[in-house]
């Protein structure tokens, strides 16, 4: 059983790191016999998102329909530095401030598999009903109950058509030399790998071992000894985009979208060799007592009224079934967005998506090194 | 003569261009903060011009994360500079008041962590605390910052008093103060405004610590790792505005300053 | 001798006393602080450090003023030498321990010394590009800041007047703003569509400056010159202000006259002025070679995956890989190559100078 190894990985983490750092209610948490599911708890909650990744007015609507008293911060920057952030707190088992993380799935991934994820207080969140089936079962948590996703979205490529003088359509033309000292790629590993493998014809979803993603490490290697890529950035790539710094980029779908009303002569395309899709997913961190609020929030964001106010102003895919008809009722440009087929992709879009698997610690850990050497850093 | 003074006077022309440039290179980003504190950007990134507009200034704490972590840097800055302002003169007092054995080897001791690159004084702490399994937030960002401005109060105070005439405390006791009573009649009022100039600088130093933060704040924000942050989302036009109402308010700090230490050392010579 | 004589005589030599108290209780302090020991050791340590200072209590106590007179400066500096010590040299200590521990498995976050001179070893080949590059950006920024701070802190210094003050100020003031902030706001300076490029584009100079390897492929932003132009702007008054302390010693009266004997402007200015100014040049070359050798700002957002520096090569083991023992290693390996400088510095200039 899943949760009865958690608890006595836990308990053997916490006697290494000695009973003193060991605080009474994590005690009291540990031996309490049920590792969570049965939520319970203060009315209170703190969820640390991505910046720019919820409208205000769910925010301060959650708090008056549920009476919790919610925090709201977006100092999740980056999967690895939230990561080397956290981790000496949770390795002795001690608990971090937020309730609520929304960690990349790979992420989420690490954080079930170190025991750094509580099991969700399922029972209290029917709307949890409403999850997109593909999104369902990921190999970490089979059960689907340590994760509930909070957005998706798609990698693929955006271009400044002023910059390019061209339509782009394949991977390959970010290795034109056309746009040497032209191109952006993103610092998330799997995003910029991802579609580098796939325009090489690799299957992502199928890759465990180092090996068989070398080939790709070496092109991008090439890629910069000739200087065709420009920078590795965040989220900052639209400011390079749009500013014309960058011809073309890896880009994710929803930036891409709100860029492109301002900026018409910007693009966004899935390269016909494929693209690869993610989701970042809300995770209850191990630690935290406020399983009721936590389920109270879940199931309010899995209702399709709100999750759609939220697409409305983030523009992502969303993982809450239902969505798409609450935009149309609202009318106006939310309506439009049921249009678009990048926030909705049709079945043969979806079929040209894949997703990368779970990599074990070391294979984890010679892409990460090889990804670092080719960033520079 | 006249060859030599105009090659001269060429010469003299070159060398105030090329100042002139400096001071040009010095004041061109500061000139683009400023002006794009008044921008109205479409999107979610303050790069381009896009149109003047004074929003920004009418609602420069609109950006609650932001306004938040310059609380937090405030706040930190404060206590630090407080707590270096006090060990740091102490250091400086020793060292110019008295001849003692060992004043070599401290004077060495003091400039090593200012020669020290800040990423290895951030990393090396930030060692010594995952070691002692202690938890970073205010208490670790404060004993980063008191750390680095101690040796830097030490020796621009230890300067500013290179040339104070330590008979004036011996006069006063001559005359029937008690020691105590003349340092702070007569020494103190005097290395004052060197002192009040370095915590000055030094606070200065902490509002702005970036790198040594970086390793040492854990989850908390301050106001210069927001700019990090942010700088990989969206830059507001309010960092602008904040960042120029943080430059008024040193530039003013630093002229009042100037004024009240001079006003004070004229009092002083006039008395 | 009884014991109380003992005391008596250590008690008439103040100063060792003094001296004395204060090493053993950095010492104690580096050595709680890097775990040199624990558990009833750290206790029996704390303790003696407690009694050092009754004993030290006392010795003032029972001696007379010169005794008190004695000791007064080690007592003033105690506080900020026992903090330099638990929170400057007890982190390095803990460094080199780091740097040569290893990790079980990935996600160790305790790793155990072991002796990994390994560590060393990649911090050394790995990162070598990383580490040529920083000292050679921070060589050729210093080299920039002296071209462009020695003409300022001169005008300042010999044609400022009156002025003299407030021109120090204009120099300083900017630096008041936000170190990202200004970094960032070059970003805007150098942006392909930005107002340099275009100047250039203008002015026909790209292929000039193409050709220097100053811009590369039309742009700016992005290259060794920008990484170096941020480091040389963010540095420069660590530069400008100690030239300038050198140069306001010297009386403008010595460079009359050294005009009348060398009869020429240019002479007097290289046989007297920059012997003088060489001090400040000296001062000025540490503060800003040393900050911008251990800098990542300026190289991550002004620099392509090619200008990365060592700054950023810790950085990114410490805060992204955690890899500790490694970011250690490199932490180590540029300390030491910086102090082995300063050292052979402070051997011609003497400490003094630094402030």
């Amino acid at each position: 059983m899943a949760g009865k190894l958690n608890r006595r990985q836990f308990l053997i983490r916490s006697g290494v790191a000695g009973a003193s750092a060991l605080s009474l209610p994590a005690l009291l948490a540990a031996c309490g016999g049920d590792d969570g599911g049965s939520g319970g708890g203060g009315n209170s909650l703190f969820f640390e998102n991505w910046p720019e990744y919820i409208d205000e007015e769910t925010v301060a609507l959650f708090a008056a329909a549920s009476g919790v008293d919610f925090k709201y911060t977006d100092a999740y920057n980056d999967n690895n530095e939230y990561f080397a952030k956290v981790q000496p707190l949770l390795a002795k088992g001690k608990k971090i401030e937020p309730d609520i993380i929304a960690p990349t799935f790979w992420m989420a991934g690490r954080f079930v598999q170190l025991g750094w994820a509580q099991k969700l207080p399922v029972d209290k969140i029917p709307n949890m009903a409403n999850l997109r089936d593909d999104l369902k079962g990921q190999p970490w948590d089979k059960a689907q109950e340590y994760n509930l996703p909070w957005q998706t979205g798609i990698a693929g490529i955006a271009y400044n058509m002023k910059a390019t003088g061209r339509e782009l359509k394949s991977v390959e033309d970010l290795f034109d030399p056309a746009f040497k000292g032209k191109i952006g790629m993103l610092t998330e590993m799997r995003d910029t790998m991802g579609l580098v493998l796939l325009g090489l014809g690799k299957n992502i979803s199928q890759i465990t071992t180092f090996d068989e993603a070398a080939a790709g490490f070496e092109k991008m290697e090439k890629a910069k000894n000739d200087g065709q890529i420009r920078a590795f950035t965040g989220n900052d790539y639209l400011d390079d985009l749009s500013a014309g710094n960058f011809a073309a980029c890896v880009a994710w779908s929803g930036d891409v979208l709100q860029l492109a009303k301002d900026n018409p002569d910007v693009k966004f395309f899935i390269p016909e060799e494929g693209g690869t899709s993610w989701f970042d997913t809300m995770i209850w961190v191990k630690g935290s007592e406020n399983g009721d609020a936590v389920a109270k929030w879940m199931d309010y964001v899995y209702d399709p009224v709100n999750a759609a106010r939220i697409t409305a102003s983030v523009q992502y895919m969303s993982p809450v079934k239902g969505v798409q008809d609450e935009l149309v009722k609202l009318g106006g440009e939310a309506a439009a967005l049921a249009e678009d087929t990048l926030l909705f992709p049709d079945d043969a879009t979806l079929a040209r998506l894949q997703s990368w698997g779970a990599l074990a610690e070391e294979e984890e850990a010679k892409f990460d090194e090889a990804f670092a050497a080719i960033t520079g850093a | 003569m006249t060859a030599f003074s105009r090659r001269q006077r060429v010469g003299q022309r070159v060398i105030n261009t090329i100042a002139g440039l400096g001071l040009f290179y010095i004041f061109l980003p500061i000139l683009v903060i400023v002006l794009f504190s008044f921008n109205a950007p479409k999107g979610k990134y303050n790069i381009k011009w896009q149109g003047f507009t004074l929003d920004n200034w009418a609602n420069p704490f609109s950006e609650t994360e932001l306004t938040s972590a310059l609380w937090v840097s405030l706040r930190i800055a404060l206590i630090s500079t407080f707590c270096a302002t006090v060990l740091g003169s102490l250091i400086a007092l020793s060292l110019s008041r008295y001849k003692f054995k060992g004043s070599g080897g401290i004077n060495l001791f003091l400039v090593l962590p200012l020669t020290s690159p800040e990423i290895v004084l951030g990393s090396s702490l930030a060692t010594l605390f995952l070691n002692r399994g202690v938890n970073f937030g205010y208490v670790t960002i404060i004993i980063a910052h008191i750390m680095f401005q101690i040796s830097f109060v030490a020796v621009t105070v230890r300067a500013r008093i290179r040339g104070f005439d330590w008979t004036l405390e011996q006069a006063a006791m001559d005359l029937g103060a008690t020691p105590a009573r003349a340092f702070w009649k007569i020494t103190f009022p005097l290395i004052l405004p060197g002192i009040l100039a370095a915590a000055l600088l030094s606070f200065a130093l902490s509002i702005d610590d970036f790198i040594i933060t970086f390793f040492n704040a854990g989850s908390l924000v301050t106001f210069p790792l927001q700019i990090f942050g942010a700088s990989r989302v969206k830059i507001p036009p309010q960092i602008n505005v904040l960042a120029t109402m943080l430059l008024i308010a040193s530039v003013s700090l630093m002229v009042a300053g100037t004024v009240i230490g001079n006003r004070r050392q004229r009092k002083l010579a006039g008395n | 001798m009884n014991p109380t004589t003992r005391l008596a005589t250590v008690a008439s030599q103040p100063e060792r006393v003094g001296l004395g108290v204060m090493l053993a209780l950095a010492l104690g302090a580096v050595a709680l602080g890097a775990k040199w020991v624990s558990g009833p050791g750290a206790a029996v340590v704390a303790a003696l450090m407690l009694a050092a200072v009754i004993g030290l209590i006392w010795v003032a106590f029972v001696g007379g003023l010169e005794t008190r007179r004695a000791l007064a400066p080690y007592g003033l500096l105690k506080p900020g030498v026992l903090w330099l010590s638990l929170f400057f040299l007890a982190p390095l200590w803990s460094m080199v321990v780091m740097s040569l521990s290893s990790k079980q498995s990935r996600f160790d976050f305790f790793p155990s010394f072991s002796w990994e001179w390994d560590n060393y070893r990649t911090a050394l080949t790995d990162f070598r590009p990383q580490f040529l590059r920083s000292f050679g950006y921070a060589a050729i920024a210093t080299l920039l800041t002296i071209l462009i701070g020695f003409p300022l802190a001169y005008v300042i210094a010999f044609r400022g007047g009156k002025y003299r003050n407030i021109l120090l100020g204009l120099v300083v003031v900017p630096f008041f703003t936000s170190y990202l902030i200004r970094t960032l706001a070059w970003g805007n300076i150098l942006a392909d569509e930005g107002p340099v490029v275009s100047i250039f584009d203008n002015l026909g100079l790209t292929g000039v400056l193409e050709s220097l390897n100053i811009m590369d492929n039309g742009k700016l932003l992005n290259t060794p010159a920008a990484v170096i132009g941020g480091l040389t702007y963010n540095f420069l008054p660590f530069m400008v202000l100690p030239i300038y302390v050198s140069l306001e010693k010297i009386d403008p009266r010595l460079v009359d006259a050294a005009m009348d004997l060398y009869s020429s402007a240019s002479a007097a200015f290289r046989k007297i002025v920059v012997p003088l100014a060489l001090p400040g040049i000296f001062a000025g070359s540490l503060l800003v070679f040393i900050p911008a050798a251990g800098d990542f700002v300026n190289a991550q957002f002004l620099g392509n995956p090619q200008t990365t520096m060592i700054g950023n090569s810790i950085q990114d083991q410490f805060l992204r890989q955690l890899n500790y023992p490694v970011a250690s290693a490199m932490s180590f390996v540029l300390m030491f190559i910086i102090t082995v400088a300063v050292l052979v510095y402070t051997k011609f200039m003497g400490t003094e100078d630094l402030a």
